[in-house]
């Protein structure tokens, strides 16, 4: 197949895995879709290639605009999108970030095996259940006031570290340290701080879940043990972002840009991609604000982390140092970041922006951390609960195809709604205890809507991010203990 | 005044009907509690909520995302909503009032943002219809 048609949009293909959608008319720069056919098609049952061509309008865009493997239709910019767009003449866009600002996740290493783990899967994941609030009003792992929120948006996980939620080691294993130095708490709403103050350390619902998991497969036995990983080892991975604060930041921006800058709204094609003029008042009030719903975030899911390691302290009667529990790596894809790229062989100051994509930089890149720099940035995509997870490692083609970007999940491909209709909450649960994997939530509609069938095929989405080099398998890790929302 | 929710890939949408603009945002927010609870109890205490916008559909945005607001600040799930809609000097106000549930008597999954995203508000010959997807 050398072209491909959905609705009003021509894909040519420019080479396996990779199709672009020319620039015309008042695009500004061509969009590219990193997929496979299988995946293309169902990229194209939705609005996914209508959104991202309308992500070309955004000016000081860089070409390509990007959808990843897993991409499907979101709202203005498509999840699974990746816009670079210039920082000096541009603009950025808190809806090409995504209303959950540095929603990502965590991967916590164990020395526990899946042997040690076998007859306790139950009452593991009762604990952890407890132990983790989740869902709509179940509170966070700590109750904050107003100065404390303002803290935790300037220091990030230091901020966690200082008062005894973690230890040192885990700055630096963290996407930036766990702390953005660009974050400014005053440009947080109060009415943002109002939802966030009493959800700090806390799950939410939809797609998010803590799910305790085994390593199955090893695919770079070298990197994999730069990672700290092999086979039949347990690891927890922990997938949540800002919660209320990071939600209304987004929500609040949007609506002070479309008042301030309507003139640039009325030449997009959707009300959502509202973006801020680079160097306006708006932009760095954005930037400085998402920086610090990002630093949140990252102390959200500190917390879990936090509270998790003193689950498995109680159900395996040992010390979580001594059950090995360091963290792996946390890194965002919903987030919008001032970094230099080489476009054309000049060094250019960009405004990349991920929605739904995660960073993935190549090994020996100077913002990999030190412990990762000689084999590459690790990079964790979630699955489903039925189909596991990965751990992949940034590519070699990262910087020069897509920004140093690859996927950040499967993807849906059936709504909600019909997920509802289609499966109950309880027969999804047999279904998964079968095949030995404990679920527990705080809604049965949110099993249903979060069904193994609801996704794409998360194996197929990171054949073609390692096919393409932008992400290298590393390892694949199967669910064993799942709470969520 | 009736509701229905509509498919989105990601995420959840609302087709809400109302013999008056005020109805139809009202129904709208009882699809807004919908999508995040399949089960109403009784209880709670009604609240007041107000907004003014600079359009129709800005302070359809406004009117919802004050509900999201006030959900997670109270901790309670807005529903059995009323709203009335005037408009005056190009700004539009939306006064209405919601039984707020606290949210630890019911099983809820969260709504985390209204969108702008493919949102309609028409004119019919029945009253006025609106759709409006919201971020789960």
């Amino acid at each position: 197949m050398t072209s491909f048609r959905a609705d009003d949009v021509t894909l040519e293909r420019v080479e396996e895995n990779v199709w672009e959608i020319p620039r015309e008319g008042d695009m500004r720069v061509a969009a590219r879709v990193f997929a496979s056919e299988s995946l293309l098609e169902a990229i194209a049952d939705d609005k996914t290639l209508q959104q991202l061509e309308n992500t070309t309008h955004l000016p000081g865009i860089v070409e390509p605009a990007i959808c990843m493997p897993d991409g499907h239709q979101g709202y203005g910019f498509p999840v699974g999108g990746v816009g670079a767009i210039d920082a000096d003449d541009g603009c950025i866009s808190p809806g090409a970030v995504g209303y959950d600002i540095n929603c990502g996740v965590r991967m916590v290493r164990t020395s526990l095996t899946y042997d040690d783990l076998r007859g306790r899967e139950s009452d593991l994941v009762d604990r952890l259940f407890e132990a983790i609030p989740s869902g709509l009003g179940g509170g966070g792992v700590v109750e904050t006031d107003r100065e404390t929120v303002d803290e935790i948006l300037d220091r990030g996980v230091e901020w966690a570290v200082d008062n005894g939620y973690g230890v040192a080691d885990d700055l630096t294993h963290c996407e930036d340290e766990g702390r953005r130095p660009d974050a400014d708490p005053d440009a947080v709403t109060t009415d943002a701080k109002a939802r966030g103050k009493d959800q700090v350390g806390s799950l939410g619902s939809g797609n998010h879940f803590l799910e305790v998991q085994r390593v199955t497969d090893v695919y770079r036995p070298e990197v994999a043990s730069a990672f700290g990983l092999e086979a039949d080892q347990v690891v927890v991975l922990i997938h949540c972002g800002s919660r209320g604060l990071g939600h209304q930041t987004c929500t609040d921006y949007l609506r002070k840009i479309e008042r301030r800058h309507g003139d640039l709204l009325e030449r997009l094609p959707d009300r959502e991609l509202a973006a801020a003029p680079s160097g306006s008042v708006l932009a760095a009030d954005y930037y400085g604000a998402m920086c610090a719903a990002i630093n949140f975030a990252w102390v959200n899911r500190q917390l879990i982390m936090h509270r998790t390691r003193q689950v498995f302290e109680d159900v395996f009667d040992r010390s979580w140092r001594d059950l090995g529990m360091d963290l792996l790596y946390d890194v965002a894809h919903n987030i919008a970041k001032r970094e230099t790229h080489s476009v054309n062989g000049d060094d250019r100051d960009l405004y990349v922006h991920r929605k739904g994509a995660t960073r993935a930089f190549p090994a020996g890149h100077p913002d990999v951390p030190a412990a990762y720099r000689d084999v590459g940035q690790p990079v964790i995509i979630p699955g489903s609960m039925g189909a596991g997870s990965y751990v992949l490692r940034g590519g070699d083609r990262s910087l020069d195809r897509s920004f140093g970007s690859t996927a950040h999940g499967a993807g849906r491909v059936m709504s909600r709604t019909r997920a509802k209709d289609q499966f109950r909450g309880g027969d999804v649960q047999h279904a998964l205890r079968e095949q030995h994997i404990y679920v527990r939530a705080r809604s049965g509609a949110t099993v249903a809507e979060e069904a193994p069938g609801v996704y794409k095929d998360v194996d197929e989405v990171v054949r073609v991010s390692d096919a393409l080099g932008i992400g290298d398998t590393v390892a694949r890790t199967y669910p064993v203990c799942n709470i969520k929302g | 005044m009736s509701y229905e929710l509509r498919s989105h890939t990601a995420d959840v949408a609302v087709e809400a009907t109302g013999d008056t603009l005020g109805t139809a945002f009202a129904a709208a927010a009882d699809g807004l509690a919908a999508a995040q609870c399949d089960e109403i109890p009784d209880g709670g205490d009604r609240f007041d909520v107000s907004v003014t916008a600079e359009s129709r559909e800005a302070a359809l945005f406004e009117y919802l995302d004050e509900l999201v607001l006030q959900r997670d600040v109270r901790g309670v799930l807005p529903v059995d909503n009323e709203a009335t809609v005037r408009e005056s000097d190009g700004s539009w106000t939306v006064e209405g009032s919601a039984r707020g549930v606290p949210l630890a008597e019911l099983a809820a999954r969260e709504v985390k943002a209204v969108t702008y995203s493919e949102m309609e508000i028409a004119e019919t010959e029945r009253g006025w219809r609106v759709y409006v997807v919201f971020d789960v």
